[in-house]
């Protein structure tokens, strides 16, 4: 009883919240206990007819086989924590894993666009020359212009010079008509004069 | 004493009624913005405190606020080391170390040489030739008329000026090789605005111009206009961004445009005007959009598609 007293008053507050926190069951495991030791003390030391002595022993039995089961239950409980623990770890490994690979994916995804972006300007710049391209002619059209027209120019040329053969010959023949008049003209009139002189001569011969 | 206050309030708030942010620049850092207004005030953000998770109305405020010109500054540049402004006809330059530490002690000012010391024209467009650390400035200097502002492609130098001509210039000769004039282009001309070119941006073989006649897509080596944006009001800064361009100009909103000639898309900005545009591509953790235009504040985007927030001088 001495001791008993001393002990409770060296329990503190601290001490009394854990017993009452470790007590998972409530008012069971601890108090059962010490009425199961208290009781085989009892039944020990005491003197008990023999029926009363076996159904003691049954009661004790059945407390002690209590004590058991609830100390089977608690080590699975601990089993399962420990077993959660695991769980969350893995848990816990797996979604930093995907962090770091969602922070890849996110800089992967940052350097396509930029890609894509300078793509996107690349096409843009190409259909701004080509819409200017588009508005100057064809080259193809452009060379068969320059061939049709370059044809008609040797055409024209050639037309050209076969009308200033022909003027040449004209004028040639011309040249040679005019000539063969004055010839013609020059030998009319010297035989004219020829003939006045003739006639001249003859009337002074007749006259002698 | 109440009396001073409040008209000192009201002065203030109606200085700040007629402001407008012609200029921005990024510190080579990237984590600070310096933008220059119409009345020659410098004023320095800091990007990092805006940009923060726990960012309060004061870090939308400059960390340094300055009187750096007498006239408006119009272009800002940012060296290596420096930050230059161009104000009426002069150019200050202003060491970056020495701004974040708010400090604004000039560390040079130097006035390009003009022809006639009898007018002092105002500059509204410089640029640094990385090949021999040269700066470039154009200004209203030799005509009143003409306004440049330049671009540069390798070792060429654009220039588009209030002639409505974009030339481009060999910097080896200081010679004129090509000019371009856009208004004479029908698909581009709008003679109701003018002829004059108030934007250029080049890229590689490309280049932008716009201003007075419509904003367009140029390929450089055949010199044809490919694409003219339909965008309404004239465009004051145009860039290109990966595979967008982005321009702003008359009108609330900065549009997103595609080479090929569509408006993507049109967001919405706080100004009624807006007068540059600046993209911080510097820094990686900062990469931000800002536009300014005849507001005191200078609106930021994060992600390019809508508005975050707005700085105020």
């Amino acid at each position: 009883m001495h001791v008993n007293m001393s002990a409770v008053t060296l329990m503190t507050n601290e001490v009394i919240r854990k017993r009452l926190l470790i007590d998972g069951d409530g008012a069971g495991d601890d108090r059962r206990i010490n009425v199961l030791m208290k009781s085989f003390t009892k039944w020990c030391n005491s003197s008990f007819s023999p029926e009363e002595g076996l159904s003691q022993y049954q009661r004790m039995l059945t407390s002690l086989a209590q004590c058991e089961f609830s100390m089977g239950k608690t080590l699975l409980v601990y089993d399962m924590n420990l077993k959660e623990m695991e769980n969350y770890e893995e848990i816990y490994a797996d979604i930093e894993k995907s962090i770091t690979s969602a922070h890849d994916k996110i800089a992967e995804c940052k350097k396509e666009i930029q890609r894509a972006k300078r793509i996107r300007k690349n096409r843009q710049e190409y259909d701004a020359l080509a819409r200017v391209i588009k508005q100057h002619p064809d080259r193809h059209e452009t060379l068969k212009q320059l061939e049709a027209l370059d044809k008609e120019l040797q055409q024209l040329s050639h037309i050209k010079e076969n009308v200033e053969d022909k003027l040449e010959l004209r004028k040639k023949q011309f040249h040679v008509l005019l000539t063969t008049i004055q010839e013609l003209q020059q030998t009319l009139e010297n035989d004219e004069k020829m003939e006045s002189d003739d006639a001249q001569e003859s009337p002074m011969e007749n006259g002698d | 004493m109440n009396y001073c206050q409040s008209f000192r309030d009201t002065f203030i708030s109606l200085q700040l009624l007629h402001m407008s942010v012609f200029s921005q620049s990024f510190s080579p850092c990237g984590r600070f913005l310096a933008a220059g207004n119409n009345y020659g005030e410098i004023a320095v953000f800091s990007l990092s405190a805006a940009l923060s998770p726990d960012a309060s109305e004061g870090s939308q405020k400059p960390i340094l606020n300055f009187t750096a010109h007498d006239g408006p500054v119009f272009s800002l540049l940012s060296t290596d080391t420096h930050l230059l402004s161009a104000g009426n006809g002069e150019i200050s330059a202003w060491s970056w170390a020495e701004l974040i530490k708010k400090s604004n002690k000039a560390a040079w000012t130097r006035k390009p040489s003009y022809e006639t010391s009898l007018e002092i024209p105002e500059i509204n467009a410089m640029i640094i030739n990385p090949k021999d650390n040269s700066l470039i400035v154009g200004g209203g200097d030799n005509n009143i008329h003409i306004m440049d502002m330049e671009t540069e492609r390798e070792d060429e130098i654009l220039s588009g000026g209030e002639d409505g001509a974009v030339r481009i210039w060999d910097s080896r000769t200081n010679r004129p090789v090509h000019c371009i004039e856009v208004f004479k282009y029908e698909e581009c001309a709008r003679p109701q605005f003018g002829k004059w070119i108030s934007c250029l941006a080049t890229d590689s073989d490309w280049m932008l111009c716009g201003g007075g006649p419509s904003l367009s897509l140029w390929h450089l080596r055949s010199m044809s206009p490919t694409s003219v944006f339909p965008l309404p009001g004239c465009q004051r800064e145009a860039v290109f961004y990966q595979d967008l361009i982005m321009s702003v100009g008359e009108g609330p909103f900065v549009s997103h445009c595609l080479h090929g000639g569509t408006v993507k898309a049109q967001i919405p900005c706080t100004q009624s005007s807006l007068n540059t545009l600046a993209l911080n591509l510097k820094n990686t953790e900062h990469r931000v959009m800002t536009v300014g235009g005849s507001s005191h504040q200078i609106d930021v985007f994060t992600n390019f598609s809508y508005r975050a927030f707005s700085l105020s001088f």
